[in-house]
């Protein structure tokens, strides 16, 4: 997994969903699981969303905004994110990306694991990828802590849902 | 991000990145111990965000002769509205208590300066002034990426293939004052209710940028250096305590930090944290201060588009 802790990213979801995950009994459910922070379609079946981290991380103070955004159909297992760098920390974001860092990803594979979504995309766009950069993409969602955990050009990184 | 994009509300692309310090640089001017070279840039991956100087603003290069965080020199750069894809620049020279005030008072030391927006280097000299200004290869390097990735540097340099507009200022050093150990800041202003308001300062590179936790940053760019240590010092000792260092030294490092004025021996050739080259390693030297020598590079060197004289600034990308 690109960057990611496998078991740090299931153990999110909870023992439950976890031993879903691990019997590969998860099943995608046509609902949104209390979903405050997502955005849901007018079908149940899909939502949207937006997530923000301030880069770095704490302690250091943040420079910029690693915004995550996209639609997801949780029933075609298919949809767009968006990651793109902002100039600005969370509080005072600029509407300035920052070049190079922004990527579009094409969601290949949408898991349901109870209370939380594991995603799984692709970059198609090879020529903006910076030597060494996968072009798998995964993230986790979970609505319910309004966390979503992913990578940042390699490193794990938490991101939270805009309310 | 020496000072790159943290100008206050920065979210009118083609207002407010034109006032947007990125850096500033003082140096002795190569093969003339005589003469200092001010570089003061400005609007971060131009032409992208904006095409032009702010024609409202005022860009001041501050000069502190006795070391009291209060300019006693000032230079004051001005641009006229860009026409027809033309712009002029005028620069003064204030001293005394002009020179500390919010103002655009001085002698006209350089009139009708053109701007250029190509690689085209038109050069304006009176007196013993020179002065350039226009669209330039961004000198500054730094690995943002692995900044942003919590100090894992890779040695990608982001601002190797960046362009930032770029005021170059030759004088000779008596306009810096009798005291050859001054120290020098720029700050950006711009008109609001018929007064001129400070947007973005900038004494070191990088200072506002590691130190100061969200809307500080903003303050930090509104206030003068002579209110650094009192409304800082405090911050910054926790953080420089974070990394390790005792209080005492934490405290002692703060107050050379503090407040954020870069000093500059004009009597000497050598550079940072001796005023600024456009070669010094800033960030390298930052890193190991700052992280009490825990991280001390980023792996990337100066430019190499340099350019060997006046206006030593780099051809645009």
């Amino acid at each position: 997994m690109n960057g990611i802790n496998r078991r740090r990213f299931l153990q999110l979801a909870g023992a439950g969903s976890l031993a879903a995950a691990t019997a590969g009994a998860a099943t995608v459910m046509p609902v949104l699981p209390k979903a405050p922070r997502l955005t849901a379609a007018s079908n149940g079946d899909s939502f949207s969303f937006r997530a923000v981290a301030g880069m770095p991380t704490r302690p250091l103070p943040s420079y910029a905004s690693y915004v995550i955004e996209g639609h997801v159909d949780v029933t075609t297992k298919t949809g767009i994110v968006t990651k793109s760098v902002f100039a600005g920390h969370p509080e005072a974001m600029s509407t300035v990306a920052l070049p190079g860092m922004s990527r579009i990803i094409r969601i290949v594979d949408v898991e349901n694991m109870g209370d939380s979504f594991y995603i799984k995309g692709m970059i198609d766009d090879r020529s903006v990828l910076l030597r060494g950069e996968s072009r798998n993409f995964e993230m986790r969602i979970d609505p319910s802590s309004g966390v979503v955990l992913t990578d940042f050009f390699g490193s794990e990184v938490q991101l939270l849902l805009d309310r | 991000m020496a000072d790159h994009l943290d100008a206050p509300g920065l979210k009118s692309p083609n207002m407010d990145a034109e006032i947007d310090i990125t850096d500033h640089y003082a140096f002795q001017k190569p093969g003339d111990p005589n003469k200092s070279i001010l570089v003061f840039n400005v609007n971060p991956l131009a032409p992208t965000l904006a095409n032009s100087f702010q024609h409202e603003a005022i860009y001041e290069i501050k000069v502190d002769t006795d070391a009291d965080a209060v300019a006693e020199i000032a230079f004051r750069i001005t641009f006229s509205p860009k026409v027809n894809g033309r712009q002029t620049a005028t620069v003064r020279r204030a001293v005394g208590a002009n020179a500390a005030g919010n103002n655009n008072g001085g002698q006209v030391i350089i009139n009708h300066a053109p701007v250029n927006f190509d690689s085209s280097i038109t050069t304006t000299e009176s007196g013993p002034y020179k002065f350039y200004a226009g669209l330039r290869s961004d000198p500054f390097f730094f690995d943002l990426l692995g900044f942003l990735n919590g100090f894992k540097f890779t040695g990608s340099d982001f601002f190797i293939d960046k362009n930032v507009f770029s005021m170059v200022l030759e004088v000779p050093n008596t306009a810096l004052g009798g005291n050859s150990k001054i120290g020098i800041w720029v700050r950006t202003l711009m008109p609001q209710n018929d007064e001129f308001v400070q947007i973005d300062r900038m004494g070191r590179p990088a200072i506002n940028t590691v130190f100061n936790h969200g809307d500080a940053k903003n303050t930090f760019n509104h206030i003068a250096p002579t209110q650094d240590r009192a409304l800082f010092e405090a911050s910054f000792v926790a953080t420089l305590e974070s990394f390790g260092y005792s209080s005492t030294d934490a405290t002692n490092i703060a107050e050379i930090l503090l407040p954020d004025i870069l000093t500059y021996d004009y009597s000497s050739a050598a550079g940072f944290l001796n005023g600024r080259k456009l070669t010094d390693d800033v960030i390298d030297i930052e890193l190991a201060l700052v992280t009490n020598g825990q991280v001390t590079t980023d792996m990337v060197g100066p430019h190499t588009d340099l350019l060997s004289e006046f206006p030593y600034v780099g051809n645009p990308h």
